[in-house]
C-alpha cells in the first residue's frame, strides 16, 4: 500500500507539471503567429529542451508525457522551429543510445540548447516500417556503413527529414554490415550479445547511430520546401562519408525493438501535432462563427453550423482520448505502444484534416484567404498525416494483428 | 491500489467462469418475453448475489464498488461475454438515481431494497406531441388533496409490459412556461386507469410500449422533488448514469463486437483483404477511442469535473460508432447475415446478427435525445455558441 501510494503522488507531481507546462507554454506560445519560431534559448530557459534529459547531465529527468504537452502546444500554435527533430526525436534517439561520453556530452547540449542533434530514422518518400512489420532490422533504414581500406563510409539518403537542414549534429540510422559495427562492450549493458541477438538479421548486418557533422565531406543536406512553411524538411545524402569509430553509436538494447520504440515516438509526436492544431481550428472557428453575422443573426446560431462544430469536438475528443493513452504507452514502454501509437497517429492526424478543412468550411470566404491563416493549419495538418505513416499505413499495422490468434484482443486502454 | 484492482479483477474472471451459462446465447434466441423476463430476473440475481447487480450504489444499500472497481467489473463481464442486464436497466441506473439525488428517506427505503428483489421499472417521460421538445409534454397530474389526478398518453416507455413502477413526468401547472410546470412522480403500475400497449419496433420487437393514463391516481408521497421542479429533478439524473453504463456498452462493443466483426470476416476469407483490414483496423482504433472517452467521462464525474456536453458527446459517439459499425457487419457477413431472422434476447446491441443489429441501431441514434438534439446541446453548452432565436 505505501509503494502504491507513493506511485500515485508521484503520478499527481507529474499531473502538476504537465498541468503547469501546459499553461506556461500556451501563455508563451500564444503571443507567436503561427508559422514563427520562439527563440530556442527562451525554450531552452523555459527548461523545455531537457525535460527528458536525465538530471545528471543537467537536464529535467521527466518523460515523454511532459515533452508531449509542448509539442501539443506548439501544434496548436503551428509554430515553426526544431523541436521535433532536436528535441523530441534527438533526445529520444540519444536515449535509445549504449551510454557513452559523446551521447551524454549530446544529451548535455541538446538540454543547454548548444547543439542541435537532430536524427534521421526514416526516408519519409516510403516507410516500409510502418508496412506489414518490418521484420528484418535492415529494411527501410536509410543508410549504410561499409568498412573499407581506408576505413569506415556511410552511404544512402533519406528525403523529407525533419530539421535536418537546422541541424548541428545529425543521427543517421544505418545498418553496420558485418565488420563495420562498434563491438560490443564487454560492460554488463552488451554482455552475451543476447540482447542484440533478436534484431540482428540473418545476414549480420546491425542498425546502428552514426553521429555526422553536417558539413562532413560527402554529405549533402538541403532543405526541401513544401507547401506548409510551419516546417523544414530535408534531403540528406551520403556519399562515402568517412566516419570514424567512436561515431558510431550502438543502440542500447535490441536495435529492432529500439528503433520501433523511435518510430513510434514520431508517430505520437505527430499525432500530439495535430491534436493541438485541431483544437486550435475549432477555437478559432467557434469564436468567428459567434460573432459573424449573416441574415440578421451569428451564423454559430444555424444548426448546420453547430452541428459542424459540434462534429469537431466528438472528433477532437476522440483524438485527445488515443492520443493520451499512446503518450503514456510511449512514455512508459509498455509492450502495446506500438498498438496505440498507429491508433493515435492514424485517428488524429486524419481528424486535423477533416478539422482543419470544416474550419476553412465555416469561416467562409475569409477563410480561403491568404490572409485568414487556416490555410497555414490545413497544411500543416495535411503534412503531419502523411509524416511517419500515412493512417492507411498505421491501420495496415494494425490489421496485421487481425491473423494472428487473439493478438488483437490486447487492448490499449489500461483496464 | 493497482495490486487490489488485479486482485478484483481475478475474482470477477473467476466467478464468470463458474456463473456464465455456457450456452446461453443459445438458449436465449427466440424465446418468449416471459422467458427473458425470467431468465434476466435469474441473472439479476445471480449478480446480485455476487455483489455485482449495483456496485454504483452507495455501500448501505448495496452497492459502493470504486469507479475504478465498477469498470473493471463491466470489463471482465464484457470479456465472459455475460448476458447483459436488460430489464432491470430503468430500475437500477435511472430509478435509482433519482431516488438517490432526489427522492425522500422513506421513497428509498421502500423502493431500493425492492429493486433489488427485483422491481422493474418503466421510464415515463416521451409523449406523441413531446419527443425531442419533451418539456412540452401534455400528460397532466390534478392535485386533489393528498393526491394527484394523471390523464395522458405516454409513448416510448420501454418494458413497460414488464413494469411494477414507473418514472412519471406530468403537467402539474398549466399555465407556466413549459418547463416549469412539470413534476416528477413515481407511479405504481397496477393503479386503475392504467393501460399498456405494445408497439411493434422496426426490429420486429415489442418491448417499447404506450401507456395511457385515465384518471390514475398518485398518492401525494409519490411526488419526487417540489411540485412543479420535475424538469430539473430529471435533468439531474437523466446524464448523471450515463458515465458507467456507457463504460459498459463500450465494453461490450469492444470485446464480443468487435471478436465478432473479425470472426465474420474470417469466415467471409476477407480478414486479409486490404480494404476490409483497414475498415477493421479503423473500428478497433475507434472503439479503444471510445472506451477512453467513456473512461475520461467517468473519471470527471468523480472529480466534479465533466463538462455539461460530455455526456452528449459519449452518446452521440457511441451511437453513430454502433450503427457504422453493426452497418459494416450486414455487409461483411454478405447475404447470411440476411437469413439471421434471430438474435440473442439478453445479449448487446451487437448479437453478431448483424442485420437486426443494424435495424436496431436506430434505437440508440433516436431515443434518449436523437443525435441531432446531441449535436445542438454540445454547439450549445459545450462550445458556447448562440441559441437559435425564438421562433
Amino acid at each position: 500500500m505505501t509503494a502504491a501510494t507513493a506511485t500515485v503522488g508521484a503520478d499527481d507531481e507529474l499531473a502538476e507539471i504537465r498541468a503547469e507546462l501546459r499553461a506556461v507554454s500556451r501563455d508563451l506560445l500564444g503571443k507567436v503567429n503561427p508559422g514563427t519560431a520562439v527563440g530556442w534559448r527562451q525554450l531552452a530557459d523555459a527548461d523545455w529542451l531537457g525535460l527528458e534529459v536525465p538530471a545528471a547531465l543537467n537536464g529535467a529527468g521527466v518523460t515523454f508525457a511532459e515533452v508531449a504537452v509542448i509539442l501539443q502546444e506548439l501544434g496548436r500554435a503551428a509554430a515553426a522551429g526544431p523541436y521535433l527533430g532536436a528535441i523530441a526525436l534527438g533526445v529520444g534517439t540519444l536515449r535509445e543510445l549504449a551510454p557513452s561520453p559523446g551521447r551524454d556530452q549530446l544529451l548535455k547540449q541538446a538540454a543547454s540548447g548548444q547543439t542541435l542533434t537532430v536524427p534521421v530514422l526514416t526516408d519519409g518518400a516510403d516507410a516500409p516500417w510502418y508496412g506489414s512489420g518490418g521484420s528484418s532490422a535492415s529494411s527501410g533504414v536509410p543508410f549504410r556503413l561499409e568498412r573499407t581500406s581506408d576505413g569506415l563510409r556511410l552511404h544512402g539518403h533519406a528525403s523529407f527529414a525533419p530539421d535536418a537542414a537546422e541541424a548541428g549534429r545529425l543521427l543517421l540510422l544505418a545498418t553496420a554490415l558485418p565488420g563495420s559495427a562498434p563491438p560490443p562492450d564487454s560492460g554488463a549493458s552488451q554482455d552475451t550479445g543476447a540482447r542484440q541477438g533478436d534484431g540482428a538479421p540473418a545476414d549480420g548486418a546491425t542498425p546502428v547511430i552514426v553521429d555526422v557533422d553536417p558539413s562532413a565531406n560527402g554529405l549533402a543536406v538541403s532543405a526541401q520546401p513544401v507547401l506548409d512553411a510551419t516546417r523544414r524538411l530535408a534531403l540528406v545524402t551520403a556519399d562515402g562519408v568517412q566516419v570514424d569509430e567512436a561515431s558510431v553509436h550502438r543502440f542500447d538494447a535490441d536495435p529492432t525493438a529500439a528503433i520501433g520504440r523511435l518510430l513510434d515516438r514520431a508517430a505520437v509526436a505527430i499525432a500530439c501535432d495535430s491534436l493541438g492544431l485541431s483544437e486550435a481550428m475549432l477555437d478559432a472557428t467557434v469564436a468567428y462563427a459567434g460573432v459573424r453575422q449573416q441574415f440578421g443573426r451569428p451564423i454559430g446560431s444555424f444548426q448546420a453550423v453547430k452541428h459542424a462544430c459540434a462534429d469537431m469536438l466528438v472528433q477532437i475528443s476522440v483524438a485527445r482520448g488515443l492520443v493520451d493513452a499512446a503518450t503514456q504507452a510511449v512514455a512508459a514502454g509498455t509492450p502495446d505502444a506500438s498498438v496505440a501509437a498507429s491508433m493515435a497517429k492514424s485517428y488524429a492526424c486524419a481528424a486535423a484534416v477533416e478539422v482543419a478543412g470544416k474550419a476553412m468550411q465555416l469561416h467562409g470566404g475569409i477563410g480561403y484567404t491568404w490572409e485568414s491563416g487556416i490555410h497555414v493549419y490545413l497544411k500543416r495538418a495535411a503534412l503531419n498525416r502523411s509524416l511517419f505513416g500515412s493512417p492507411t499505413a498505421h491501420r495496415k499495422r494494425l490489421a496485421a494483428r487481425y491473423n494472428q490468434t487473439d493478438g488483437w484482443r490486447s487492448s490499449t486502454i489500461p483496464a | 491500489m493497482t495490486a487490489d484492482l488485479d486482485e478484483f479483477r481475478a475474482s470477477v474472471r473467476d466467478w464468470c467462469r463458474t456463473h456464465v451459462p455456457a450456452d446461453w446465447r443459445t438458449a436465449q434466441t427466440g424465446v418468449s418475453e416471459a422467458e427473458f423476463a425470467a431468465f434476466q430476473q435469474w441473472w439479476f440475481a445471480e449478480l446480485r448475489a455476487a455483489g455485482y447487480a449495483v456496485p454504483h450504489w452507495p455501500s448501505e444499500w448495496g452497492g459502493g464498488l470504486s469507479a475504478a472497481e465498477q469498470v473493471v467489473l463491466y470489463s471482465e463481464l464484457a470479456v465472459a461475454d455475460a448476458p447483459r442486464l436488460v430489464l432491470a436497466f430503468v430500475s437500477i441506473h435511472h430509478a435509482a438515481a433519482t431516488l438517490l439525488a432526489a427522492g425522500t428517506d422513506e421513497q428509498r427505503r421502500r423502493h431500493l431494497p425492492a429493486i433489488l428483489d427485483g422491481e422493474i421499472w418503466v421510464q415515463g417521460f416521451s409523449e406523441p406531441e413531446a419527443g425531442s421538445d419533451l418539456a412540452s409534454l401534455r400528460t397532466t397530474a390534478r392535485r386533489d388533496g393528498d393526491r394527484y389526478v394523471v390523464n395522458g398518453q405516454k409513448l416510448w416507455a420501454s418494458g413497460a409490459m414488464h413494469a411494477d413502477w414507473c418514472l412519471l413526468l406530468a403537467r402539474t401547472d398549466p399555465t407556466a412556461q413549459k418547463r416549469r410546470g412539470i413534476s416528477y412522480f413515481l407511479m405504481d403500475m397496477r393503479s386503475p386507469g392504467l393501460d399498456v400497449r405494445p408497439i411493434r419496433n422496426a426490429v420486429g420487437e415489442s418491448h417499447f410500449c404506450e401507456i395511457f393514463l385515465n384518471d390514475v391516481v398518485i398518492p401525494a408521497a409519490n411526488l419526487v422533488g417540489p411540485e412543479n421542479a420535475g424538469w430539473q429533478v430529471a435533468q439531474q439524473t437523466l446524464g448523471a448514469e450515463r458515465g458507467m453504463t456507457m463504460v459498459e456498452l463500450a465494453e461490450r462493443l469492444g470485446n464480443a463486437g468487435f471478436r465478432w466483426l473479425v470472426e465474420a470476416c474470417t469466415r467471409q476469407g476477407t480478414v486479409g483483404d486490404s480494404l476490409v483490414a483497414d475498415r477493421l483496423a479503423a473500428f478497433e482504433t475507434e472503439i479503444t477511442g471510445l472506451r477512453a472517452l467513456c473512461r475520461g467521462l467517468v473519471d470527471r464525474h468523480e472529480a466534479g469535473t465533466a463538462g455539461p456536453a460530455d455526456a452528449s458527446i459519449v452518446k452521440l459517439y457511441y451511437s453513430e460508432l454502433l450503427q457504422r459499425m453493426t452497418d459494416f457487419g450486414v455487409e461483411i457477413a454478405g447475404l447470411p447475415a440476411q437469413a439471421e431472422l434471430t438474435k440473442p434476447a439478453s445479449s448487446g446491441w451487437e448479437s453478431g446478427a448483424w442485420m437486426l443489429d443494424f435495424i436496431g441501431s436506430w434505437e440508440w441514434t433516436i431515443p434518449g435525445g436523437t443525435s441531432e438534439i446531441q449535436r445542438t446541446i454540445i454547439a450549445e453548452r459545450g462550445l458556447g455558441l448562440p441559441r437559435a432565436p425564438a421562433a
